[in-house]
């Protein structure tokens, strides 16, 4: 068919251009909805979801880790004041042993320094009484010695009471009553037993 | 003087303007034949041909190299499809539904005005033939949607706007009007884009036809003006690819949802 513009600029109609215009489009356009568009799409909303699940699964995973370190810190916090506690125990129970170990020795010490005290009394009052016992002899000696004759019982007697007098006056107030008494009385058993 | 610079005669030298646009309808021919309309298989079908594989293949081997890491040609193909899904949508989101037809329609027109920028080939989207027989696809989808969401009844009088003064004298004036102007939409969407590519190539080809006509000095000017425009050509082809498409799309949403605007 000749076309009203044989320069072409104009051309209209160009028969077998629009049929095969018209036919080649709509191949095109089948194929394209057909073959093309599906799988496209199908990728981007593919996409698009892992996309939000990842999201959602970073979200979460945000979420726990929080969790996790609150109650990290919480246990965290927990041992912390427990160790307190057990430190404070623990230096409590010190303090309390030591002391109880201080007064302990305090009491041990003070036992020991009575008990040596009271051995050290003994200790003395032997010595007295052996002291007593050597000047008793020596008087009677040197009494018989002076007198040149034995002392009757009564005699005797009574100059040893007045030496040990004499030498207890002399020793002075260093000896007590008691030592007196069991002075007197064992002076009294020795003059007995001499006699 | 001017004589004597002329290489060749004004006839002459529209004979190379439009050589491009003779040889399309006469070149590489392969005569065929439905009765007495003609359907020879022409240079400009011949590209026709090529702007369709080509818009095929370049969607086609996109789709089937889809990867969970996209490279740089994936990215491209998603973001052509992620724009035509955009397109849908302008009046009423169920207009979403026509976006294949009108990305298929961006991404060709697109593939054909770059092609038609490659020099000794054809520009099939500066033929008038091509661009008003997709603008009448356009309108016959429009038509359509409308006639079904609407009804004929309905449709057909939704032509004349709702609270007119002096009813009987401007409905029918305004409904005549608006159904003219439905009328010129696929004129006018035909045209542009035809108009558009056409005047592109003919002012890069009346540049270089002045060093014909007027001497070879004149190469100094035309040449880079020529490269000038044809960058701009680019950036047209992508423009008007855009405007027929999406215009098409809101044609038809306009057509689907009367009532709502």
């Amino acid at each position: 068919m000749e076309s009203i513009d044989p320069k072409g600029i104009f051309d209209l109609p160009n028969t077998s251009l629009i049929f095969w215009t018209v036919i080649t489009f709509l191949i095109l356009l089948f194929l394209l909805v057909k073959f093309v568009y599906p799988p496209i799409r199908d990728h981007i909303l593919k996409r698009q979801s892992e996309i939000e699940r990842s999201i959602d699964e970073a979200e979460m995973t945000r979420k726990e880790a929080r969790e996790l370190l609150a109650e990290y810190r919480r246990q965290l916090d927990e041992a912390r004041g427990e160790s307190r506690r057990i430190l404070d125990d623990a230096r409590k129970q010190a303090d309390a042993q030591r002391e109880r170990t201080k007064k302990e020795a305090r009491e041990e010490g003070d036992k020991i320094i009575q008990r040596a005290r009271e051995e050290i009394g003994r200790e003395r009052e032997s010595a007295l009484r052996e002291v007593r016992r050597e000047v008793a002899g020596m008087v009677i000696l040197a009494s018989e010695r002076v007198i040149g004759r034995e002392v009757n019982n009564e005699e005797h007697d009574r100059l040893i009471s007045q030496a040990l007098d004499d030498l207890e006056a002399e020793v002075a107030g260093t000896t007590n009553g008691s030592a007196t008494g069991a002075a007197t009385g064992s002076a009294t058993g020795d003059g007995g037993r001499t006699a | 003087m001017m004589g004597m610079l002329a290489q060749i005669s004004q006839e002459e030298l529209r004979e190379k303007i439009l050589h491009t646009f003779t040889a399309g309808t006469d070149a590489w021919e392969i005569p065929l034949h439905i009765g007495p309309i003609d359907i020879s298989i022409t240079k400009a079908v011949w590209f026709l041909f090529l702007g369709a594989a080509v818009t095929f293949l370049i969607l086609f081997i996109g789709s089937r190299l889809l990867k969970d890491r996209p490279g740089a040609y994936q990215v491209i193909v998603e973001e052509i499809y992620g724009f035509g899904r955009n397109l849908g949508g302008q009046v009423g989101d169920e207009g979403r539904k026509w976006f294949p037809y009108t990305l298929s329609l961006f991404v060709f027109i697109l593939v054909l005005n770059l092609i038609g920028l490659v020099p000794n080939s054809y520009p099939v989207t500066a033929n008038i033939s091509f661009t008003l027989m997709l603008a009448i696809l356009t309108f016959l989808i429009t038509q359509f949607e409308g006639f079904r969401r609407y009804g004929p009844v309905t449709y057909l009088k939704s032509f004349a706007p709702p609270g007119l003064p002096a009813k009987p004298l401007m409905v029918p004036l305004m409904w005549f009007i608006e159904v003219l102007g439905e009328f010129t939409k696929p004129l006018t969407l035909g045209m542009r884009l035809y108009a558009n590519i056409l005047a592109g190539h003919l002012i890069i080809y009346v540049f270089l036809g002045l060093i014909l006509f007027f001497g070879s000095y004149v190469a100094l000017i035309s040449v880079p003006l020529s490269v000038v425009f044809y960058g701009f050509e680019v950036f047209v082809a992508v423009l008007q690819a855009y405007i027929f498409a999406i215009l098409t799309q809101v044609y038809i949403e306009l057509a689907m949802f009367r009532e709502d605007h």
